[in-house]
């Protein structure tokens, strides 16, 4: 989750009716007391279902999202450019790995993850199903999609389950470098020549319909669930990152003379919340769902990478190895 | 053949579609997993950083120094542990100490070397609090229990076997020496405000 709009499982009213109610209240017990919830503890099934489901998402958002930005190391222009956009990916692919085990530790294993990335069975940010056509194209993420990552990142790092967090607070130490990284790219584009205003133009009119996507749908449409709000797995509503990150970016992105593709796109001084066209969400669930630019691309490159890569890890497995599931 | 804006990708040569699902394997190749324990600065205590997985100690300790070193701070030295090799105790709530549930004598037998590790606060790492030497694992904890008295409670226990440990020497400080070279690793590599105000200036 790596975007918001997560896709978190339907839950039943009765998901709750098995379990210990002795436990169960220590649980939110302990939740409430502002203490983390750590893999040895009992937890509801529940909990475990949708924290594996949520950290899960998150992982493979990240490493999905580094191939649109991957894309454009050996084009970015000049060679510190170059270093730096091969240190975010890398970053990137190291916040998959904190994420991995981060889930790990509830029961799933980190291949099987990856098998169910690779098979469609899981999700991950939407918005990497959009193709990176023009290095503006990769400024634009490396700013602004990681500003909203950032959002959703820093909301979840103070959610109850600790591994979670734990990674959480690494990997925002390491977002400042891209967002700082990232803005950077996009000023150097936006005040430069004509020709490249207007490529960064052009990239931040292909972009924001997607960024709106970014965060889910609205609250008004989307399940809400007060469960996982109370039980500190959701931590903020779609909506409200939404409005947190269009207060923080929007005159970012104005003052420097940049527009936004929304006549509509204010902020209405009374209430101080932000409005805008209503984005297209038959479009989000169609592109989610598999019908998008790069949806095919996508899994097929991360499933070559695992077919081709297979013999290597089977030459390096010891045959006496016993996987233990990680502590923490 | 799938075509992509990515000249990498197209060089792959992939199928517009896959005839069938990816092969499923019977055992995963799951490699096995380690825990990281990194020390910021020399008389700091260790901290645990996280997981890698590898196929040896070796390749774990690569990747645990990659992973959890490679900025940001300056590390002193990294250490890495079979998961399987720690002893994990209780874990215990609300200002419950973890050692409460622990008592009996221990014998005289020191014969091992064990290290000890608490969690003070949940959601936070495991610290490295000292060495023990002691019989068996149950007797280490409670030699760490008299070893080591406590200020505050004390959640969770993670005792190793010292022979366990694979631990960067001394002479390793200095893999963590080109971390100023690498300053476009670092947000403040990237200051921009002057041209910010240059930009709107010249526009106003
Ligand atoms: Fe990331
Ligand atoms: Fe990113
Ligand atoms: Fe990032």
């Amino acid at each position: 989750m790596y975007g918001g709009g997560n896709v978190f499982e339907t839950m039943k009213a009765t998901a709750l009716a098995d379990e210990d109610p002795v436990k169960l209240a220590e649980f939110e017990a302990r939740i409430d007391r502002g203490e983390k919830i750590e893999p040895t503890d009992w937890m509801p099934q529940l909990y475990r279902k949708q924290l594996i489901r949520m950290i899960e998402q998150h992982a493979h958002s990240e490493i999905i999202g580094a191939l649109p930005e991957g894309t454009w190391i050996t084009r970015a222009p000049g060679f510190k450019r170059k270093l730096a956009l091969m240190a975010k990916v890398q970053d990137e692919v190291g916040h998959g790995q904190l994420l991995y085990s981060a889930a790990e530790t509830l029961g799933k294993s980190r291949e099987q993850m990856i098998q169910d990335l690779i098979s469609g069975k899981s999700k991950y940010s939407n918005i990497f199903n959009y193709p990176a056509f023009t290095w503006a194209d990769s400024c634009f993420i490396s700013w602004l999609v990681d500003a909203g990552a950032i959002v959703n990142q820093v909301a979840n790092s103070k959610g109850s389950y600790g591994p979670y967090c734990r990674a959480l607070e690494r990997i925002c130490a390491e977002e400042s470098f891209h967002l700082k990284y990232g803005h950077h790219c996009v000023i150097h584009l936006a005040t430069g020549t004509k020709k490249q205003r207007e490529m960064m133009q052009a990239a931040v009119n292909r972009w924001w319909a997607p960024m709106m996507h970014f965060f889910g749908p609205s609250d008004k449409i989307s399940v809400h669930s007060e469960i996982l709000m109370r039980w500190k797995v959701k931590m903020a509503s779609n909506d409200e990152c939404r409005q947190q990150f269009l207060d923080m970016y929007v005159p970012k992105i104005w003052e420097l003379g940049l527009t936004i593709p929304d006549e509509k796109l204010k902020k209405n001084q009374e209430t101080g919340q932000w409005e805008f066209t209503e984005p297209d969400w038959e479009e989000f669930k169609r592109v989610i769902n598999g019908d998008g630019p790069c949806n095919k691309e996508r899994l097929a490159v991360r499933r070559i990478a695992e077919e081709r890569g297979r013999w290597v890890r089977q030459a390096l497995l010891a045959p006496k190895s016993k996987y233990v599931t990680p502590l923490a | 053949m799938l075509k992509s804006l990515d000249p990498r990708v197209n060089r792959l040569n992939l199928p517009e579609q896959f005839e069938a699902p990816m092969a499923s394997i019977e055992a995963l190749d799951q490699f096995e997993t380690y825990q990281a324990f990194v020390q910021l600065k020399e008389g700091k205590p260790f901290e645990h950083a996280g997981i890698v997985h590898a196929p040896n100690e070796e390749m774990a300790f690569l990747f645990a120094k990659e992973q959890y070193t490679r900025r940001g701070m300056i590390c002193n030295a990294l250490c890495v542990v079979k998961t399987e090799s720690i002893m994990v105790s209780e874990i215990t709530d609300n200002g419950q100490d973890v050692y409460d549930s622990f008592s009996g004598s221990f014998s005289e037998d020191d014969s091992a070397s064990f290290e000890i590790f608490h969690l003070l606060k949940r959601g936070k790492q495991h610290k490295y609090i000292g060495n023990v030497k002691a019989k068996d694992f149950e007797d280490a904890l409670l030699a760490s229990k008299q070893l080591y008295p406590r200020t505050k409670p004390v959640y969770n226990v993670w005792v190793v076997r010292s022979e366990d440990i694979l631990m960067s020497e001394p002479e390793d400080a200095d893999l963590w020496n080109t971390l100023k070279e690498k300053q476009y690793r670092e947000a403040i590599a990237y200051k921009a405000a002057d041209k910010i105000k240059a930009f709107k200036e010249e526009q106003a």
